[in-house]
């Protein structure tokens, strides 16, 4: 594509009339059709009122309104996952604030063609696992379909309620260089972007807002109203009033988590993973603290073939084991049906036109691209023949395989490929290399012509399908290249079809969101999720305090080189120790030596090293991956914070952080974790998924504090030694204040240990973690496992009551006592690890008593089908 | 031939199974040359959920589940079939070429001809590739007639292969079988039918039983203490042959079938999912029955005689 992108003048030139006049701020290639233009090179009439606000735009403009754009997804925490990214697993996503326009008389084509191609798919879904006529009549050679990984025999004869088996259904179109739309490929199993696609429209309102309204452009929001209508209209017969629908994920590793869980918020449906549901008696149940709640449509973001490992493949965590057979008594619904990835099969693109004539007595409105199936001896010939001007697909998606781009291949590679197609055509089919048209977009910083790949959505309605007015547009990653795939990187483009009439104003009727929900009615909190939110609470205060006690630490090492001397020595010794008990990164700095003399790099590591057990890096990259999980609980706020989170890790993972640095790294990590435990004790109602999180924070808070304590102040020191540690205890703790304030004299261990253990009213001291667990735990269900009898208390509870009451009994006088002939505080050392031990056990018993969901299925071994 | 057939798997574990998923196909299809005079499954402890349907191949198949706590799980299936020899006796030397066949066959679209072109294709366990088809080859000189061919295969596999359960597990790979050229039934079942693949015809898996007692004078029968395996070649517009290479013989009135389908994966006799467990015990037993014999000793002979 030989085109230069001109940059856009530096200031905005005056307003112009309308005009139909190729515009400076944008030069595509003449040869070339691009969106934007006629054939003589006159602006298309759909793009004449925008081309001018572009241009009066003017480029420093347009990129400001890009990076507004960048800060709006970054805060929203719109990302897609790559993988095998060393970064971290969530890349922002991109968004180009220009749009692609369709006229409203060109959307109408595009969606009538959309419509049919969806209902012939449906034909086909609805015979290929029913009477199979396509094959006897032979309309499509058996192969085709036999040999397709997506033609699951388990699914056969297998029916949703309804009218409808393709529920859901995505094309990508693209424009080729002479104009026309041609669809590029189906998707069908768990077609994957509306959710983008809606979060580009919110975000592109926000930054065009005026552009966007005078521009009449179609609201995409209908298309979600029809989605949720479809849902319900699956639902086996007798939940059809009110049914319960679910959205299945993968889960947080799954490239487009970030959308299961916004469309999870934005339709209100519960998110889950596989092991979040079961099946009993021929239904679905899904897990919570409180009974099992029956489920009756799962809209599955779950490929296929991963959904039962009874049934489909054995090794997948992902599935519900016995869901096919559910499914096939009518139990529940799976939208879209399990089976319907063997739509996805290019070859079927062959014999479409056929089929159409065969099924609709019409000829396809939209075509395909065109293509050769190597299982047919003629059109395997062509390909071969024709290989370095193809691109070469495999039959079915699969591990280890992977399209060829002809042009790209070197002749070795072209001479591999020949290979494995004569060894099996049947695998393979081959596609002609289009010229693909332009469309114009931001570059870095001009506008340039780049190609773009539209991806529609389609959900099946009554009579016909609704389709999305837009889509989600992905655009090369730069100019000239003609790869567009989210793995490889490239922007995205809100896509804006005009109405030609004035639009009326849609709302999406939602279910009541979790903020606007009467506490009573509030659907009960998944065990996932409040396991989950238990280790976000534990995490976070892990990583609090490991943060605090570093850059106490970090102080002290700096004073022992200002102030040479054994007390500050002994001190600092003192507080490695502590540092490696408290983070149990044994064995630290327990063995004598180098590592005490010279700190540096093991404090680095317990820092930064996410590889290292314990280290705070690690602390760090657990919380972001629970908070993760959890993405459809948060609200927009809360990934502010944790983006603060993310992005000290990030510079952790870098090894960007020194000794030198390292103090103001840990003041952000500090202030990002204040902002979390603010956002959640202030916003949070005082439910059970308040009560998990609380008890997380107040356990992991509770242990850090004996742990400290005892490491420290266990072991009777010189007097200035002492006096150094009770400063250093005080100060990781953040009583310092509080002591200062309230006994205005020098550091005693007497009155320290009064504050930091036993005054109910020190927010920071560890009576006031064990009387909070408590309050916690008091509104808790009896959970799963609830066998109490009586009055008499549960395990949980006596646990938790005795951790008080050791405390509650001690005299500070024994504490601080130390026998003739010993350097140890006994009884301080015993309490502490009996309050230790029994927070331990508590925590035990909350996992196993409420997080019943941490099992792995695994496959019955089988017989031998001979004799051993 | 009268038989009764009792399959029995227990698992023990070492700790307790929360809850199990599984899937049974133990019950005998009725055949032209079969009949199925009782068959039901014994599920101890008692299935939480019970079901029987049909599967794509036609095969019966059990559905159930457990959803209490349990530290084993027995699965009993017993049975009583009645198996005809063939009336019509099998001339391998009359009928089509394998060529002929195989032309057949790619043009067929009656519905038997629609699922045995099914059976030509690579399936999970039984990879096509070249070294299946040179194996192949010697037995499929032009114009030789089908069945002659795929007799001539059997004999050469049950020739050059040597039964070795000590070998192969059900995960060791068919390139590993060829290879080494050694195996149990399942591993000459899954041989043969690739090697009639890679020539372009159809052959299916079957999974079934084999007479316990042999025949006065005859040798004792490989596989007879466990379930058997043995394959099927399609013969255009006439139907399906068995052959036992694992026995160097066409299966007659002595193999009971239960099920068929591309390779062992489609036919397991008993899968399933379980959640918790520990270690797990197999134990399985098979015990065919000749009803027919006079001889009452000999029947509880048969039951007591477990190598």
């Amino acid at each position: 594509m030989r085109s230069t992108g001109h940059a856009l003048p530096d200031s905005a030139p005056g307003a112009s009339e309308p005009s139909r006049e190729a515009p400076d701020w944008y030069a595509p290639a003449p040869d070339v059709f691009d969106e934007t233009r006629e054939a003589d090179g006159t602006l298309r009439p759909h793009w004449s009122y925008i081309s001018r606000a572009l241009q009066d735009m003017g480029a420093p403009e347009l990129r400001r309104r890009r990076d507004e754009a960048r800060r709006l997804l970054r805060d929203n925490g719109v990302s897609y996952n790559i993988y095998d990214d060393p970064e971290g697993y969530n890349r922002v996503w991109d968004l180009d604030p220009i749009p692609l326009v369709i006229g409203s008389t060109e959307w109408s084509d595009i969606e009538s063609g959309l419509i049919q191609r969806a209902e012939l798919l449906d034909l086909i879904l609805r015979d290929l696992y029913g009477p199979r006529d396509l094959l006897r009549r032979g309309l499509l050679p058996p192969e085709l379909v036999h040999g397709h990984a997506g033609f699951l025999r388990a699914c056969d004869q297998v029916r949703l309620p309804g009218d409808r088996q393709l529920i859901l259904y995505s094309a990508n179109l693209t424009r080729s260089a002479n104009g026309r739309m041609i669809v590029l490929g189906d998707r069908t199993q768990a077609p994957s972007g509306a959710g983008y696609a809606l979060e580009n429209r919110m975000v592109i309102t926000r930054i065009l807002p005026s552009l966007f309204r005078d521009s009449r452009v179609h609201r995409v929001a209908v298309f979600f109203r029809a989605l949720r209508q479809s849902l319900s209209t699956i639902a086996p017969r007798a939940a059809r009033a009110e049914p319960r629908i679910v959205i299945l994920t993968p889960g947080p590793l799954n490239e487009t988590y970030f959308e299961h869980a916004y469309l999870a918020s934005y339709l209100g449906y519960p998110l889950v993973q596989g092991d979040d549901l079961t099946v009993r008696g021929g239904r679905v149940w899904q897990r919570t603290l409180a009974s099992p709640q029956p489920v009756d449509v799962i809209l599955r973001r779950v490929d296929d073939d991963w959904c039962d490992p009874l049934e489909l493949r054995p090794e997948s965590q992902l599935g519900i084991p016995g869901l096919l057979d559910c499914v096939r008594r009518g139990g529940v619904s799976v939208a879209n049906p399990l089976g319907s990835g063997l739509l996805e099969n290019p070859a079927l693109l062959c014999f479409l036109p056929a089929i159409a004539r065969h099924f609709l007595g019409q000829p396809l409105r939209l075509e395909s691209v065109q293509t050769w199936w190597c299982g047919e001896p003629r059109d395997c010939r062509h390909v071969l023949a024709h290989l370095p001007r193809m691109v070469v697909k495999p039959l079915s998606r699969a591990p280890g395989s992977r399209s060829f781009f002809g042009p790209s291949c070197s002749d070795s590679e072209l001479q591999q490929l020949r290979a494995r197609i004569l060894a099996e055509p049947r695998s393979w089919v081959g596609q002609s290399i289009l010229g693909f048209a332009s469309t114009p977009s931001l570059g870095t910083d001009a506008v340039e012509p780049r190609t773009a790949v539209l991806r529609t959505f389609l959900v099946a309605r009554d009579s016909d399908y609704a389709v999305m007015p837009g889509g989600l547009t992905r655009v090369a990653p730069s100019r000239g290249s003609l790869l567009v795939s989210n793995q490889s990187g490239g922007s995205s483009k809100d896509t804006w079809v005009l109405a030609s009439e004035p639009e009326q104003q849609v709302t999406l009727w939602l279910q009541p969101t979790r903020e606007q929900m009467p506490a009573g009615q509030r659907a009960p909190l998944s065990s996932r999720a409040a396991d989950n939110l238990y280790w976000i609470g534990r995490y976070a205060e892990r990583a609090e305090g490991i943060a605090r006690l570093l850059r106490t630490i970090l102080q002290k090492v700096d004073e022992a080189l200002q102030y040479s001397g054994a007390a500050h020595e002994d001190c600092l010794r003192a507080l490695l120790r502590s540092l490696t008990h408290c983070t149990a990164t044994y064995p630290g700095f327990m063995a004598e030596g180098e590592l005490l003399a010279r700190p540096e790099d093991e404090l680095l590591a317990v820092a930064c090293d996410v590889q290292r057990t314990g280290s705070l890096a690690q602390s760090l990259q657990a919380l972001l991956h629970a908070a993760h999980a959890m993405r459809d609980f948060w609200t927009g706020d809360i990934w502010r914070v944790l983006d603060g989170v993310e992005s000290q890790l990030a510079a952790m993972r870098r090894r960007e952080l020194t000794l030198a640095t390292l103090p103001e790294a840990l003041d952000q990590v500090v202030v990002a974790l204040a902002g979390l435990t603010g956002f959640t004790g202030e916003r949070l109602m005082r439910d059970q998924a308040w009560r998990f999180l609380e008890l997380g924070r107040r356990t992991e808070r509770g242990l850090l504090l004996a742990s400290l304590t005892r490491s420290t102040l266990v072991v009777q020191q010189e007097e200035a030694t002492e006096s150094l540690l009770l400063d250093a205890v005080l100060a990781t703790v953040e009583s310092m204040l509080t002591y200062r304030q309230r006994y205005r004299s020098y550091l005693e261990l007497r009155t320290v240990l009064e504050l930091v253990l036993l005054d109910p009213n020190n927010p920071r001291g560890l009576v006031h973690q064990l009387l909070a667990l408590q309050e916690a735990l008091d509104g808790l269900p009896e959970g799963t496992e609830g066998t109490r009898m009586g009055s008499e208390l549960s395990e949980r509870d006596r646990l938790a009551l005795e951790a008080l009451t050791q405390l509650r009994l001690v005299s500070l006088d024994r504490l601080v006592a130390i026998e003739a002939g010993s350097v140890l505080r006994e009884e301080l050392d015993q309490t502490l690890a009996r309050i230790t031990h029994l927070l331990a056990r508590l925590s035990d018993v909350i996992t196993e008593q409420y997080f019943v969901h941490l099992r792995e299925s695994r496959q019955l071994a089988q017989a031998q089908v001979a004799p051993r | 031939m009268r038989y009764r057939i009792t399959h029995r798997t227990e698992y023990r574990y070492s700790e307790p199974v929360d809850s199990g998923y599984n899937e049974a196909r133990l019950l005998p299809r009725a055949l032209d040359r079969q009949q199925v005079l009782c068959a039901s499954l014994a599920i101890d402890p008692p299935a939480s959920d019970q079901r029987e349907r049909s599967d794509y191949f036609g095969n019966r198949v059990v559905a159930f589940s457990l959803d209490r706590p349990h530290r084993s799980l027995t699965v009993t299936s017993s049975s009583e079939v009645v198996v005809e020899p063939r009336v019509d006796g099998l001339d391998l030397f009359a009928g089509e070429s394998w060529e002929q066949a195989r032309a057949a066959l790619r043009e067929a679209t009656d519905p038997e001809g629609l699922l045995a072109r099914d059976l030509v294709l690579a399936s999970p366990l039984v990879p096509l590739g070249e070294a299946l088809s040179a194996y192949a080859a010697p037995s499929f000189s032009p114009g030789r007639p089908l069945l002659d061919a795929v007799h001539d295969l059997m004999v050469r596999v049950h020739r050059d292969f040597r039964y070795d359960p000590e070998f192969t597990t059900l995960s060791t790979p068919l390139a590993d079988v060829l290879a080494h050229r050694r195996g149990v039934c399942q591993d000459f079942a899954h041989l043969a039918i690739g090697c009639l693949r890679s020539q372009g015809l159809a052959a299916r898996y079957v999974s079934g039983y084999i007479e316990t007692l042999p025949p006065p004078g005859k040798p004792r029968l490989i596989g007879a203490d466990a379930s058997h395996a043995w394959f099927s070649v399609y013969v255009p517009d006439c139907g399906w042959v068995d052959f036992d290479p694992t026995n160097n013989q066409l299966p007659e009135s002595r193999h009971i079938t239960v099920a068929w389908g591309r390779d062992y994966a489609d036919v397991t006799p008993l899968k399933g999912v379980i959640f918790g467990g520990g270690q797990m015990q197999l134990t399985v037993s098979v015990d065919v029955l000749d009803l027919d014999a006079a001889d009452p000793m000999a029947a509880g002979g048969a039951s007591g005689g477990h190598p």
